[in-house]
């Protein structure tokens, strides 16, 4: 891709941004390499859209400041090298599906083919449907193929698969993964935490303005002491939670799931307790374990 | 590096392009701009004029200026507003897109209806005995199709401003009131005086009163008596729709 190595493709350095005397962004530093996908986590109000929009160029920061491409993100080059999905974007209800993204894609000087697009997005067979005809999920994919259309150097989705069945989903993935392996840097801000964990090279935290954490999805995981395992067994929840390291039993019928702190302690008694238990699975603390644990010890050293 | 921005005439095409087909395809847009005018001209004209050509002729001035206000004000206030809430305006706005693209994309637009529903109109006069000079439709034509202008900025504002129900109610509003007080449905010599006064102060009025110049059927022959308030009312409508364009973009 055209970016040099050297350079990040957009960075943020000390920025702020107040509303009405409300400080959303607490002094950000960060930068966004080529061929990375980033995903932006964080509780609803703590400042992801913020600072997506600062990086834009569609918010002006308070205080610090914001480039992309090393220029001001309100630049029209810059933005020739940017592809968003907002969150919640309407298309033009009186044009086609091809008639739009064409239209998008036309903006740019470097530019994907109208068919290239359709077929990316999956969208090859609705390509002559008024927008007006589409249901919230193909509306979201032209969303997807007008972020697309410009051959982005810098990828933005806004909680891009909402309305999305399985498979959908899957596509979208995969090309989000082929974007970043063609050397575009992705910032995905997302609720899915699975979508985090299947995409993501490096995970954001912001909580309350400020970057909490940053580090790759498995470091992040980490963080969280425990695992869980999954195992069908009769005996009782009392006499499960009585096992070395348990910190935790749910019991759903048969099914059970015990967190624990030391996983091989805690199954060394249990075959012992139950001789005849064949069937079970260890997992490590998943990403949502994992950033509820981050924001909650966030919260106590803010108070 | 070279530039990666596309080329800003083809990107003005194509905007104006989709401008049109979206217009073109909006039966709630189209039929009652384009066919609706026409109709109201044919009532007035054939039915209360009884098929007199001086009124038709006068009629023929007022209605071209009655039919250019529905498409600007609702092509720019409503329309204007429902792309804003959807996000539509601010896709574009982080596009590389000239920033002019848009709204010279939905003038273009705006004007090429205008002057379908001004042909079917001129169509109508000749049916109805008007006959002009060459060079007076063509002036009458040109005062008619820029007067696109003034009513655009103002559906501008308020659909920078408001929502897009608010700003279909208020436009509505505009558009009949305007038609109505600046004379353009019948002379304002026969409305109340304090409506008279009103007039003044809205682009209607004036661009009514430079279209019967155009067909010489002004009471006055001084064009800047009207040109001057034109123009000091188009440039607060500009003021209006720049500042609303700034606080959208906030």
């Amino acid at each position: 891709m055209s970016s040099s190595s050297s350079s990040p493709v957009a960075r943020l350095t000390r920025a702020t941004k107040s509303y009405a005397g409300k400080q959303v962004l607490n002094g950000v530093n960060l930068a966004l390499e080529p061929g990375v996908v980033t995903a932006l986590l964080g509780p609803n109000g703590a400042g992801k859209s913020t600072l997506a929009g600062v990086l834009t160029g569609r918010l002006e920061p308070s205080s610090g400041e914001v480039a992309l491409f090393d220029r001001d993100p309100r630049d029209p080059e810059a933005r020739a090298r940017m592809g968003v999905m907002l969150q919640a974007a309407g298309l033009p209800d009186g044009l086609t599906v091809s008639e739009a993204i064409n239209l998008q894609a036309g903006y740019f000087k470097r530019r994907l083919k109208t068919t290239d697009i359709l077929e990316q997005a999956g969208l090859t067979a609705l390509a002559k449907r008024p927008c007006a005809r589409l249901s919230g999920g193909e509306q979201r994919r032209v969303q997807f193929a007008c972020a697309i259309a410009g051959c982005p150097d810098f990828l933005v989705l806004d909680e891009p698969t909402t309305g999305f069945d399985a498979d959908a989903r899957h596509a979208l993935w995969s090309n989000v993964r082929a974007k970043a392996a063609e050397g575009a840097a992705v910032l995905l801000a997302t609720h899915y935490m699975e979508e985090a964990d299947a995409l993501a090279d490096r995970i954001i935290v912001i909580a309350d303005g400020r970057i909490v954490a940053d580090d790759t999805p498995a470091a992040i995981k980490a963080k969280v002491a425990g695992s869980t395992i999954r195992l069908r067994t009769a005996q009782t929840a009392l006499l499960l939670a009585r096992l070395p390291a348990v910190a935790k039993v749910e019991k759903k019928g048969a099914d059970t799931s015990l967190v624990t702190t030391n996983a091989r302690a805690t199954l060394t008694a249990l075959f012992q307790m139950d001789p005849t238990l064949t069937h079970f699975d260890v997992m490590a603390a998943s990403l949502e374990d994992a950033l509820a644990d981050i924001i909650t010890n966030f919260d106590k050293e803010a108070l | 590096m070279s530039s990666l921005v596309a080329a800003a005439r083809g990107v003005y095409l194509r905007e104006a392009g989709a401008e049109i087909l979206k217009s073109w395809r909006l039966p709630q847009f189209a039929i009652p701009t384009i066919v609706l005018p026409p109709a109201f001209y044919a009532l007035f004209a054939f039915g209360m004029g009884r098929g007199d050509p001086d009124v038709a002729t006068q009629m023929v001035a007022t209605f071209g200026v009655y039919a250019v206000m529905g498409p600007a004000l609702f092509g720019f206030g409503a329309n204007v507003a429902a792309e804003r809430e959807s996000g539509q305006l601010e896709l574009k706005r982080l596009s590389p897109m000239p920033a002019g693209a848009h709204v010279t994309a939905k003038l273009i637009a705006t004007m090429m209806f205008s002057a379908v529903a001004i042909a079917l109109i001129y169509a109508l006069a000749l049916a109805a005995g008007v006959r002009l000079g060459m060079a007076q439709w063509l002036t009458l034509a040109a005062v008619q199709i820029i007067a696109v202008i003034p009513f655009a900025l103002i559906g501008l504002g308020f659909g920078y401003r408001m929502a897009q129900k608010g700003a279909i109610a208020v436009v509505n509003i505009l558009f009949l009131g305007m038609a109505v007080m600046g004379g353009l449905w019948m002379p304002i010599a026969a409305l109340p005086e304090v409506i008279q006064t009103i007039a003044w102060g809205l682009p209607s009025y004036h661009l009514g009163e430079i279209a019967l110049m155009a067909v010489g059927r002004s009471s006055s022959a001084n064009l800047w008596l009207h040109a001057g308030p034109l123009a000091l009312i188009t440039l607060a409508s500009a003021i209006f729709a720049l500042t609303g364009q700034k606080r959208h973009a906030a």
